[in-house]
C-alpha cells in the first residue's frame, strides 16, 4: 500500500483516478501472491475440464439423440401394412434434443427424463431420468462450468477478498490512508474493481468461447439465439460474481476482524450454497403437495371414464352414435357414408384432449408454485434465484421440459388425428380385415422440435432473475454504507 | 504419564465446555442430524403410503376381476373384448392384474434417501417386456430432485467435517499464538502426547454429538437396533477421526490459525465439492449412462418383425391350406389376435432383456469405476458407505432389480403359458398367481457393500494419523 500512500502524498488524484490507482496496486498484488496464481490457475483449469467435459457430453448426447430419433422415425415408417389404430397404438417416440448451453449448465435434464412415447388414448409423461442410472454418487453433483462459478467462484472472491479492507486495518495502514484524505468508499470502490478485473480475466475468455460454442455448435436457424443465452448466461453469472464482490467488501469493511469477515462469509456462502436450497425444498415440497403417480393417474382413469375408448355399450358411444346418425340421416351404423369406428376413436380422442390439458396444466401450476416458493428467498440466498435463471437460459429448466413434453403432445395428436381420419375415410363398416399402408404412416410427419426462443426462457426466469439483480443491488449498497462508516481501528 | 494426558483431557474438556463457539457448534451438529433423520422418516413415510396405496388398488383390481369373473362364468355377462374378459390370461397378466412390487426398507432406512427419490416407490410387474414397467416414475419436481435431500448422510457427509474442522482448525495454532504451547512445553510434558490427547477431545466430541443424536434420533423413529446400527457408527467415527487428522496434520506444520482455517476450507473443498464432482464428470466421460433410447428402439423393432413374421407366416398359410384356414389364422379374429400378440410379447421381452443386461453392465462397470475412484474421496466413500448401510445405494438396487427379474420371469410363465394354450383363467388359478417375495438378504440388507468402504475410510484415517503423529511431533522444537 505504500505506492498508493506515496502518489497519494505527492499530489491528491481525483476520486476516479485513485480508485483505479488502488486497482492497479490491487491487481499487481493478486498477481504477484502466490495464493492469487494458484487459484487464478486452479479456476482456469476446472473452467477448461467442465468446458472440455460440457462440450463432449453434449456431442455424444445430441449424436445419440438424433440417431434415436431417426431410427424411431424410419420404424415407424417401416411398420408394415396394419390397422391405423393399431399403429396409433405402436404410436412414435420424442426424444429432448439436449440444450446447447446445456453444456454449461447441465440443470433438471438428468432428473426429467428424456423421452415421451405417444401412443393412443395416452398423455405419457417423460421417462428414463438418468440420474437413476448414475448412482448415487452422482448426488454429490457434476462438474459443470455452472457449478463452477455458482459454488466454487464465490468461494474464491472470499477467500481472495476477506481481508481487503479488514486486513488494512490490523497491519495500520488503513489509518495511513486515511490520513492522506483518500475518502473510504474510494479505497473500498478500488479494492472491489481489482476483484472484478480478476473477475472479467475469467468470465471474458470464458464468455467468449461460449459465444464461439454457440456459433460453432448450434444449427444456423438457432445460432443467433444460442449467442444470445451464452451472452445472458455470463451477465447473468457476472451480476451474481459481482453481488458476492460486494458482500465480500461489505464485510471485509463492517466486520472486527479478518478472522470474523472469513467466518461470516464462508457461513453464508455454506448457508446459500448447501442448506438454502435443500431447506427451499423441503419447505415448498410440504407447503404445495403434489399428487403421487398413482392419484394422477386415477384422476386420469376417472377423467377418461367420461369418453368411451374401444367401449361400444359405453352410454357416450351411444349418445355420440346417435348425433352421427341424425347428421347424416340414416338409421344404421352400416348405412353411413363414413366409418363410425374412426368417428368415436376420434371423439374419444377430443374428450381426452381437453381432460389433459386440464390435469397436466394443473400439474404444471403446482410445479411453478412449488418453484416460485423456492425462489423467493433468493433475495438472500442468491443461489437460489440464479439457479433458475441459468437453467433457464441453458434451456436445461423446468419450463424447457414442459415445453418439450407440450410439443410431444402436439404431435401424439397428429397422430392421432391422421390415423382415426384415415379410419373415417377408408374402412367399411365390419372390415375388421382393413389395413393402411406406408403411404399412411409416411403423411405423418416426423417429431421436429424446436425449443422456444431465449426471450420466452427469460421470461419464465423473470423472478428469479429480478431477485438476483435485487441481491447484488442490495450487496453494492451495503458495501458503499459499510465503506462510509468504516472504522479506520479495530 | 497417563495421569498427565487424564489432566490434559479433563482441562481440554473443561476449556470446550466453557466455550460458546464449541456449544454453537454442538448445537448446530445435533439440530442437523436430528432435521436429517426427520427429513428422511417424513420420505419414508410418503414412501409407505405410495406402497399402501398400490397394495390397496392391487387388491381392489383383483376383487373387482374375480366379480366380473363369476358374472362371465355364471353366463350373466358377456365380455364386450378379450381385453375386458377376466378369463384372458394375457390381458390380465400384461395388463389388470399386475402386481405391485417395492423394496422393502432396510433396518436404517432413514439414514439415507440415496436413490430412493428417484426409484419409484413400487414396480407394477407385468407379462410385459421390461422396458413397460420398469421404468415408471413417480411424480416429483425435477428442481427438487436436482437439490437433493437433507438426510442424515447429507449431514455426515457435508456437515460433520465442518464441525470437526471449526473445533479442531487451530489446536495448535492458537496455543502457539497465546504463549501457551512454550509454556507447557517447558514444563517437560511430552507435547506429541499433549497435543494428540487434545486432538482427541475435540474430534471426538462432535462425533460423540453425532452418534448420540443419531443413536436418540433412531429411538424416536422407533428405528430397531441392528448391527447396521454399529457399521454407521463405525463410518461416522472414522470419518470423523479422518478430519481430526487432518486437522491436527495441518496444525502440526506450524501455520498461524488463519492459514489452518484458509488450508483445512480448502481441503474441505476439495475433497467433498470438487473431488466428487470431478470424478463424476469423468465417469461419465468413461462409462456414460445408457440413454435407453437403445431399448425402446429394441422393443419397437421387435415388435415391427414379429408383427411382420406373422403377417408372413399367416400369408404362407394362406397360399399353402386357403381351404382350410383355422380361426387363430384369419387375421382380425380373436385368436388371431391373441397369437399376435402373445408372438410380440415374446419377441419385445427377448430383445429388450438383452439391451438391458448390456445396459446393465455398463452400469455395473461405471459402478466399479466410481468404488475405485472413491478411494480419492473421503466423502465420495461415506457417502457410498452411508447409503449402503442404509440400503438405498446402487448395490441393493441392483440386488432388487435381480430378484424383480426372476419374478417376471415366474409370472411371464404363469400368464404367457397359459396365453398361448389359450388355457382360460378360473377362480383358482387368481388365488395362484405368483407373488413376489423379498429373499431374507434383501430384507436384512445383507448384500451391502459397506466394509470394503469402511476399511478405505479407515486407510485414510490413518494416513491422516501418520501425518498428524509427524508434525505434531515437531511441536516441541517449534514451542521450543
Amino acid at each position: 500500500m505504500s505506492a498508493v500512500i506515496d502518489s497519494l502524498a505527492a499530489r491528491p488524484p481525483s476520486q476516479g483516478g485513485a480508485v483505479r490507482a488502488i486497482a492497479n496496486k490491487e491487481w499487481l498484488e493478486l498477481r504477484r501472491h502466490p495464493r492469487g496464481r494458484l487459484l487464478a490457475w486452479l479456476i482456469s483449469t476446472l473452467l477448461l475440464v467442465s468446458l472440455l467435459g460440457g462440450v463432449l457430453h453434449h456431442e455424444r448426447a445430441h449424436q445419440e439423440r438424433d440417431a434415436a430419433q431417426q431410427g424411431d422415425h424410419e420404424m415407424w415408417n417401416s411398420q408394415g401394412a396394419k390397422d391405423p389404430h393399431g399403429a396409433a397404438h405402436f404410436g412414435q417416440w420424442a426424444f429432448k434434443p439436449p440444450s446447447l448451453l446445456g453444456l454449461a449448465d447441465p440443470g433438471v435434464d438428468a432428473y426429467s427424463g428424456g423421452a415421451v412415447w405417444m401412443e393412443a388414448h395416452k398423455r405419457n409423461d417423460a421417462q428414463f431420468r438418468s440420474a437413476r442410472d448414475s448412482g448415487v454418487a452422482a448426488r454429490l453433483g457434476g462438474l459443470s462450468l455452472a457449478f463452477v462459478l455458482q459454488v466454487v467462484l464465490p468461494l474464491v472472491i472470499i477467500v481472495l477478498g476477506f481481508d481487503a479492507v479488514s486486513g488494512e486495518r490490523e497491519r495500520g495502514t488503513l489509518r495511513q490512508l486515511m490520513a492522506h484524505g483518500l475518502p473510504a468508499t474510494t479505497l473500498v470502490a478500488g479494492k472491489a474493481l481489482a476483484m472484478l478485473r480478476a473477475l472479467a480475466y475469467l468470465l471474458v475468455p470464458l464468455l467468449l468461447a461460449m459465444v464461439v460454442a454457440a456459433a460453432v455448435m448450434a444449427e444456423p436457424a438457432e445460432r443467433g439465439d444460442a449467442v444470445l443465452r451464452a451472452l445472458t448466461w455470463v451477465t447473468a453469472h457476472g451480476i451474481y460474481l459481482a453481488g458476492f464482490v460486494a458482500l465480500t467488501m461489505c464485510l471485509s469493511s463492517a466486520a472486527p476482524s479478518s478472522r470474523a469477515a472469513l467466518v461470516l462469509l464462508l457461513g453464508l456462502w455454506l448457508a446459500a450454497t448447501f442448506f438454502a436450497p435443500r431447506l427451499a425444498t423441503e419447505v415448498s415440497h410440504a407447503a404445495v403437495p403434489l399428487p403421487s403417480a398413482q392419484q394422477f393417474k386415477r384422476q386420469i382413469a376417472d377423467g377418461r371414464a367420461k369418453g368411451f375408448g374401444h367401449d361400444e355399450t359405453h352410454p357416450g358411444y351411444l349418445a355420440f352414435r346417435d348425433e352421427v346418425l341424425k347428421q347424416y340421416g340414416v338409421q344404421r351404423v352400416e348405412d353411413l357414408p363414413v366409418n363410425m369406428r374412426g368417428l368415436a376413436l376420434k371423439r374419444d380422442d377430443e374428450i381426452g384432449y381437453a381432460l389433459y390439458d386440464d390435469l397436466f396444466g394443473k400439474l404444471n401450476h403446482q410445479f411453478d408454485e412449488q418453484d416460485r416458493f423456492r425462489a423467493w428467498p433468493g433475495i438472500a440466498f442468491p443461489l437460489l434465484a440464479l439457479q433458475p435463471v441459468s437453467m433457464a437460459l441453458a434451456g436445461t429448466d423446468r419450463h424447457h421440459h414442459a415445453h418439450f413434453a407440450d410439443a410431444a403432445e402436439a404431435h401424439r395428436r397428429v397422430i392421432q388425428t391422421a390415423t382415426s381420419e384415415d379410419l373415417i375415410r377408408n374402412q367399411k363398416y365390419g372390415d375388421t380385415s382393413y389395413r393402411a399402408n406406408q403411404d399412411l404412416w409416411k403423411s405423418v410427419p416426423a417429431f421436429d422440435y424446436h425449443p422456444p426462443s431465449a426471450a420466452w426462457a427469460l421470461r419464465q426466469a423473470a423472478l428469479p432473475l429480478a431477485l438476483t439483480l435485487l441481491w447484488a443491488t442490495f450487496c453494492g449498497g451495503a458495501a458503499a454504507l459499510a465503506a462510509r462508516r468504516l472504522r479506520v481501528v479495530g | 504419564m497417563t495421569s498427565n494426558i487424564s489432566t490434559v483431557l479433563r482441562c481440554e474438556l473443561k476449556l470446550l465446555r466453557r466455550d460458546p463457539a464449541f456449544w454453537t457448534v454442538m448445537v448446530l451438529l445435533v439440530c442437523a442430524v436430528w432435521l436429517g433423520i426427520a427429513s428422511t422418516q417424513r420420505h419414508l413415510g410418503e414412501q409407505a403410503a405410495l406402497v399402501a396405496a398400490a397394495q390397496a388398488d392391487e387388491a381392489a383390481r383383483l376383487d373387482r376381476l374375480k366379480a366380473q369373473l363369476r358374472d362371465v362364468e355364471a353366463g350373466r355377462v358377456v365380455p364386450a373384448s378379450p381385453f375386458r374378459d377376466p378369463r384372458s390370461a394375457l390381458w390380465v397378466g400384461l395388463t389388470h392384474g399386475a402386481q405391485p412390487v417395492a423394496l422393502p426398507p432396510a433396518p436404517l432406512a432413514v439414514v439415507a434417501v440415496g436413490l430412493s427419490d428417484l426409484q419409484p416407490a413400487t414396480v407394477a410387474v407385468s407379462a410385459r417386456s421390461k422396458d413397460e414397467f420398469l421404468f415408471a416414475e413417480e411424480i416429483r419436481n425435477p428442481v427438487h430432485l436436482l437439490a437433493g435431500p437433507i438426510d442424515l448422510a447429507f449431514v455426515l457427509v457435508y456437515i460433520l467435517p465442518l464441525a470437526v474442522l471449526a473445533i479442531c482448525y487451530n489446536i495448535v495454532s492458537a496455543e502457539r499464538e497465546n504463549g501457551t504451547l512454550a509454556l507447557a512445553a517447558s514444563t517437560g510434558s511430552d507435547m506429541r502426547r499433549v497435543m494428540l490427547a487434545k486432538l482427541a477431545v475435540r474430534t471426538g466430541s462432535p462425533i460423540a454429538a453425532a452418534l448420540v443424536a443419531a443413536g436418540i434420533g433412531f429411538a424416536v423413529a422407533s428405528m430397531a437396533p441392528s448391527a447396521a446400527w454399529g457399521t454407521l457408527a463405525l463410518c461416522i467415527t472414522v470419518y470423523g477421526a479422518f478430519w481430526g487428522l487432518l486437522a491436527g496434520w495441518v496444525n502440526g506444520r506450524g501455520g498461524s490459525s488463519a492459514h489452518n482455517a484458509m488450508a483445512l476450507a480448502a481441503a474441505w473443498i476439495a475433497l467433498v465439492l470438487v473431488g466428487p464432482a470431478a470424478l463424476n464428470l469423468l465417469s461419465d466421460t468413461l462409462y456414460p449412462v445408457p440413454t435407453r433410447a437403445e431399448m425402446v428402439l429394441a422393443a419397437r423393432g421387435a415388435t415391427v418383425e414379429a408383427e411382420r413374421d406373422r403377417d408372413a407366416t399367416l400369408a404362407r398359410y394362406r397360399d399353402e391350406s386357403p381351404e382350410n384356414l383355422p380361426q387363430e389364422q384369419q387375421v382380425g379374429s380373436a385368436k388371431e389376435r391373441l397369437a399376435r400378440r402373445v408372438a410380440v410379447v415374446d419377441a419385445a421381452t427377448a430383445r429388450v432383456g438383452e439391451v438391458i443386461d448390456r445396459h446393465d453392465a455398463q452400469i455395473v462397470r461405471r459402478q466399479t469405476l466410481i468404488d475405485r475412484l472413491s478411494l480419492l474421496s473421503p466423502a465420495l466413500l461415506m457417502q457410498l458407505a452411508v447409503t449402503d448401510v442404509a440400503g438405498t445405494g446402487s448395490t441393493r438396487y441392483a440386488a432388487f432389480h435381480s430378484e424383480l427379474d426372476g419374478f417376471h420371469q415366474q409370472w411371464r410363465a404363469f400368464f404367457m403359458g397359459r396365453a398361448r394354450a389359450d388355457k382360460a383363467l378360473t377362480e383358482a388359478d387368481y388365488g395362484a398367481f405368483p407373488r413376489f417375495a423379498a429373499t431374507p438378504a434383501l430384507t436384512e440388507n445383507a448384500s451391502g457393500g459397506t466394509s470394503w468402504r469402511l476399511w478405505g475410510l479407515i486407510a485414510m484415517a490413518a494416513v491422516c494419523g501418520v501425518g498428524a503423529v509427524r508434525s505434531i511431533r515437531h511441536c516441541e522444537s517449534a514451542a521450543a
